[in-house]
């Protein structure tokens, strides 16, 4: 993997003026993307993780706001600062995305091969044949059977994997240097989820994009990711690598998503779930979000905002519980055999 | 398509003739008869029974009329008499349907452009003010909007004829306008609200992701998702038109065929009100059908159903 970083991401703020007030959604993050890497960005909803994929592409509603002093490094370029044509030019070009529901995010009006199309027509200087025969070769890789058949369907006659594939294939049109998936087989079943994350990965592999890959789902993480941001209330809360995150994971939060994750082991009816609701991020609380939801919390928590705390070179937590006057406590069973396959994994030199 | 129109036909036919039976033994409950003059005797009045039929039991002149009709006789009017109702509606049908057409493209042209003019400022001034105008043109009556235009176009600045009909093409630009205001409006107030629902669809969502700038967003995806819906609103709004406004005939003495649907009922002239009635419903249900076959034609989720 090529390590120079394609995006960078600082102190990315964003509120939303609503009739109740300001709505903090995004309460300053900040992290990169490397090239040709796929960063997953975990929560639940409400945390934040679907404003940041569309503030990436702009694509915010109209009362949304970003601070000042965000800043979102492109290609050396600050994303914040485009107006609405250069955002043209970035959105399915360079930065692309794939959405949630593919029963509604194609034109049911207008065939399938010229919505594959219509991206390419818009940013490469080619003609309408020459495009189609583009679209053509995308319907191929994303794993569309007798394609040539089935240009000019209409999307009401494809099945929801089928056209999630369509919206896949569009948004790979013009080879762009990063893919934003927002769920994108939330809406799918579970047979075809896997399907369609392995078609993504292969086109990846081709393309050398980078993906960034938004989800409440830690079990897809885990196939499709090399790193993994936890989000909470607007803030990011861990960061590291798939398997730093898996296995020796630091955060009480990321602690309560891991658990809440079904797994082959899991018994019958014993699946555990993280208590209370998140915050209301008109009013965010003064000091860690989770603190009311953290059967761990110390005193800390509740008047004062965890800094990061390097965990190792590329995993860092915002959680009190890493500073060095906190009393060590010791997290869930579950936790615990991860850290213990951590340790097995490090002994081993994995 | 084609089987699917025939099949459509066949329908319309048998409805038509459950318009007309309805409508004929509903005339029947009218009181009075159709020669209520006091100055007619008796003798008289049952001589022109008889003239018309009126004394055989109903049943019969039910089946005689239906007769008559499946060989295109309409029967002759009882207030003007001697004129057949064939060609009473022969000759002012086509007056009322080209003023009707005039004022249904205009109301669909202008329809269609405030509506989507509207849907793309959502809540700004100009949709303010556009939705107070669109309001104003569904709830104001036509003969209200014919008066004042009458009033300013006509007498205060003369700029087009206050009446009359087949002189000039001028003659039919005010009474096309009192008529187009209510289906502008109409129409206006229903793209809008199809446009603003596909303006926050997903499927545009994705396709501003792809790049496409505002104009291209309406023109290739947002126009055709809204107009499907409208479409839906020609027909019956075609057929309304068409076969003309008893008030806006008469304001402008246009000598159409909505005075005479109206005139009729109180005089209870019989052949009339059944033939009008006959072209109004036949009118209707052909633009319906019209309608259904565009709407197969532009939107290809009914076309392979």
């Amino acid at each position: 993997m090529m390590n120079d970083t394609i995006l960078q991401v600082k102190d990315l703020v964003v509120d939303f003026n609503t009739y109740a007030g300001k709505v903090q959604a995004i309460r300053n993050i900040s992290f990169d993307l490397k090239k040709g890497e796929t960063l997953a960005i975990v929560g639940e909803s409400g945390s934040g993780k679907s404003v940041t994929t569309k503030t990436l592409m702009g694509l915010n509603a109209e009362n949304a706001r970003i601070a000042e002093d965000s800043q979102l490094i492109f290609k050396g370029n600050d994303l914040s600062k485009l107006d609405a044509k250069g955002w043209q030019k970035i959105r399915g070009n360079e930065i692309a995305m794939v959405f949630q529901d593919p029963m509604t995010s194609l034109d049911p009006t207008m065939k399938i091969g010229q919505q594959i199309a219509e991206p390419i027509l818009k940013h490469q200087n080619v003609s309408k044949a020459e495009a189609m025969e583009q679209a053509l070769k995308l319907m191929v890789g994303v794993g569309i059977p007798e394609p040539k058949e089935h240009i000019n369907d209409y999307p009401h006659q494809w099945s929801g994997g089928m056209r999630q594939r369509a919206v896949i294939a569009i948004a790979l049109a013009a080879n762009p240097d990063i893919l934003i998936a927002d769920e994108p087989t939330t809406a799918l079943d579970v047979t075809i989820q896997a399907q369609i994350l392995r078609m993504m990965k292969d086109q990846q592999a081709k393309y050398h994009s980078s993906i960034i890959f938004i989800t409440h789902d830690l079990g897809v993480v885990a196939g499709i990711a090399d790193r993994v941001a936890v989000m909470y209330a607007g803030k990011i809360v861990e960061y590291g690598t798939v398997d730093e995150i898996y296995f020796n994971p630091q955060h009480p939060y990321t602690w309560g998503l891991l658990d809440s994750m079904p797994t082959t082991d899991t018994k019958q009816g014993s699946l555990e779930a993280i208590p209370g609701t998140p915050p209301d991020l008109l009013y965010p609380p003064k000091g860690d979000a989770f603190a009311n939801r953290n059967q761990f919390a110390l005193a800390i928590d509740h008047e004062q905002q965890p800094p990061f705390f390097k965990v190792s070179d590329s995993h860092y937590a915002a959680t009190w519980l890493l500073d060095e006057r906190a009393p060590k406590v010791t997290p869930p069973a579950p936790i615990l055999q991860r850290w213990q396959h951590w340790h097995d994994m490090q002994a081993q030199g994995v | 398509m084609t089987k699917y129109i025939l099949k459509r036909l066949i329908i319309l036919l048998f409805t038509l003739w459950i318009v007309i039976t309805l409508t004929f033994f509903l005339m029947q409950i009218m009181p009075g008869t159709p020669f209520n003059n006091p100055h007619l005797s008796a003798q008289a009045i049952a001589q022109m029974n008889e003239t018309y039929g009126l004394d055989k039991p109903l049943w019969q002149q039910y089946l005689t009329y239906l007769v008559n009709a499946l060989h295109g006789d309409l029967g002759t009017s009882f207030q003007y008499q001697n004129q057949s109702v064939s060609m009473l509606i022969g000759q002012r049908l086509p007056i009322s349907a080209q003023l009707g057409l005039q004022a249904l493209v205009v109301g669909l042209v202008v329809g269609l452009w405030l509506g989507s003019v509207s849907a793309r400022h959502q809540n700004s001034k100009l949709d303010g003010t556009l939705g107070v105008f669109s309001t104003l043109g569904i709830a104001m009556p036509s003969f209200i909007i014919a008066i004042a235009l009458l009033y300013l176009f006509g007498y205060e600045w003369q700029l087009f004829p206050v009446s009359g009909w087949g002189d000039s093409f001028s003659e039919t630009v005010l009474p096309t306008l009192a008529l187009a205001a209510a289906p502008a409006a109409v129409t206006a107030r229903f793209v809008r609200s199809e446009m603003i629902e596909s303006l926050h669809s997903d499927y545009i969502e994705l396709a501003r992701a792809k790049g496409l700038s505002d104009k291209e967003l309406v023109n290739h995806h947002a126009y055709r998702n809204s107009l499907i819906p409208v479409l839906t609103l020609i027909g019956p709004m075609a057929a309304n038109l068409l076969t003309g406004s008893v008030l806006v005939e008469n304001i402008f003495s246009i000598p159409g065929i909505g005075q005479q649907f109206v005139s009729s009922i109180p005089t209870k002239d019989f052949p009339v009100i059944m033939g009008t009635t006959i072209v109004y419903a036949a009118m209707l249900m052909f633009m319906i059908l019209v309608t259904d076959v565009l709407t197969a034609v532009v939107d290809p989720r009914v076309r392979l159903q």
